[in-house]
């Protein structure tokens, strides 16, 4: 049934160039033309088709529904997506279905009205949007589910806690009644044991927290040098156990910057901390800058041990210990530098290392112009 | 006369430290298991300021505070949340749920009497 060819349609049959599946159907829904990507999209036979009703390409369940979109189309002709904001699916000869994508646009010829229709199977991008679709899901309840460990986890470690600060503080406080030198030096390292953990626990929260976008920043006008003086004069007796000089130098004139002061201060913290905990001798220095520029520059720079260029990449990542070995000196649990960077990313500032192995390190803070 | 308080924890170990930390400072103190008891106590007891823990069995501190807060013999008195809840945003929650005032667990031992003579301070 060659006789398609001997119709006004003939010279359409540039549609066997097109990509996609065409199929051209007369005003009563007949199809009149189709092409070779349109035969094996539907599995049928040219000659199977012509001259048979669209509707045989659309599953049964959605015949009825098809038609009335055909009739409305018929009315107000254009070129445009079929069915917008619907699924839409073809069924094969075979009875399968799958989804569809298809373009329609009127054509006229010798006053005839046509409609010629671009079919494309979606199949595998409709597989993949439910699969992302899915996985968004998934994430979402393990997000949930996270929240929900992450508030237990932080009351289940807290509870133990309370009773040991609080009974090592009572007797610190010598409530229950005086205490020799040597029972007050045990008790005392209890205690900073004990605030240490907390930290170590209100770190790991901290983590998480960051990593599930939990933490708020809050800015407010933060005079930087007020910060500092805090960071220094809060590590200034850990300094002096080891024997370490802190020199702070800020400038003259109070700096104000718009951004969170306990994320600033956090940051602070664990950069000196650092500094003093892997400096053996000589001194830790903490110096501010405004540059002409507006930003502002907060360095932490050590005598310490420095660090190898092939270990810096490692620096900034979570659980990351330079020294991982199993005689390891430092306390520690790999994520100050961590947290830092993220914190530092929160407020817009931006947080780099330069050392030189064996003579130091220096960790600088840049907190933009605009936040100053 | 010294101030007379009531705490609510379920932990017994939390409910001896704070009971002695506060006795340690002069206040007569009572203590309850649960919110139900507390509420009950709490109810007949006229004190000048009630503490609660808020994860507790049976009736926990958030229906706690809705009903201390909704009875008026006691409605005035400072109900403050002692709590391990001390996430971000916790705070707020605890202080929506009604309480006047939070310490979050650990509690810092030193600080706890001066935070306590505050809020009694700070009552209406
Ligand atoms: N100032 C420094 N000098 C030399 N090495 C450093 C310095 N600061 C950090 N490091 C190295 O980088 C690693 C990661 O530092 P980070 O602060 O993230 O963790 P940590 O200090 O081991 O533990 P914590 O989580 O308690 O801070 C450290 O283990 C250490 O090896
Ligand atoms: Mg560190």
């Amino acid at each position: 049934m060659d006789e398609a060819l001997g119709t006004p349609l003939a010279g359409l049959s540039l549609l066997e160039a097109a990509p996609d599946a065409m199929i051209v159907t007369d005003h009563r829904g007949q199809i009149v033309l189709i092409n070779a990507q349109a035969e094996r999209l539907f599995g049928y036979a040219r000659t199977e088709l012509l001259g048979q009703k669209v509707e045989n390409l659309v599953p049964p369940r959605l015949r009825e529904q098809h038609l009335h979109h055909r009739d409305g189309y018929q009315h107000a002709p254009r070129v445009r997506p079929m069915g917008a904001g619907l699924d839409l699916y073809g069924v094969r000869k075979d009875g399968t279905e799958f989804s569809v994508e298809i373009s329609l646009s009127p054509i006229t010829i010798r006053g005839e009205r046509y409609v010629s229709s671009a079919i494309r199977d979606i199949t595998a991008r409709k597989r993949i949007e439910k699969a992302l679709h899915d996985k968004n899901i998934e994430l979402r309840n393990a997000n949930l589910a996270k929240d929900r460990f992450l508030a237990g986890i932080s009351h289940e470690l807290r509870t133990p806690l309370n009773a040991i600060i609080g009974f090592t503080g009572t007797l610190l406080m010598k409530l229950p009644g005086p205490l020799t030198d040597e029972q007050e030096r045990q008790l005392l390292i209890v205690d900073s044991s004990a605030r240490h953990l907390l930290s170590l626990i209100n770190d790991i929260l901290d983590v998480a927290k960051i990593e599930s976008g939990k933490v708020n920043i809050t800015r407010e006008q933060v005079v930087l040098q007020d910060v500092v003086h805090e960071v220094s004069n809060s590590l200034r007796a850990l300094a002096e156990e080891k024997h370490l000089r802190i020199d702070v130098a800020v400038p003259a004139e109070p700096v104000i910057a718009n951004t969170d002061r306990r994320a600033l201060q956090q940051i602070l913290l664990n950069l000196a901390n650092n500094a003093i905990k892997y400096t053996e001798q000589g001194s830790v220095a903490i110096d501010m800058q405004k540059a002409c520029d507006g930003h502002t520059a907060i360095a932490v720079r050590d005598t310490g041990l420095g660090i190898r260029d092939e270990d810096r990449v490692r620096l900034f990542q979570a659980f990351e210990q330079l020294d991982a070995s199993s005689t390891r000196r430092f306390q520690g649990v790999g994520l100050g530098l961590h947290l830092s960077q993220q914190l530092a990313t929160l407020i817009g500032a931006s947080l780099d290392c330069e050392s030189t192995y064996g003579r130091g390190s220096t960790f600088t803070l840049t907190i933009p112009a605009d936040a100053a | 006369m010294s101030a007379r308080v009531l705490v609510i924890e379920d932990n017994a170990v939390n409910r001896e430290l704070i009971t002695y930390l506060l006795r340690a400072f002069g206040y007569e103190v009572s203590s309850e298991t649960n919110g139900a008891c507390g509420f009950a106590n709490a109810i007949c007891g006229s004190y000048d300021l009630v503490l609660s823990d808020i994860l507790m069995p049976d009736m926990d501190g958030f229906e706690f505070a809705r009903r201390f807060k909704a009875a008026p013999e006691v409605a005035n008195t400072p109900l403050i949340a002692v709590t391990a809840l001390a996430m971000t945003g916790d705070r707020e929650k605890i202080l929506q749920a009604g309480f006047d005032g939070y310490i979050s667990k650990p509690i810092d031992p030193q600080a706890f009497a001066g935070q306590i003579s505050t809020f009694l301070q700070d009552r209406g």
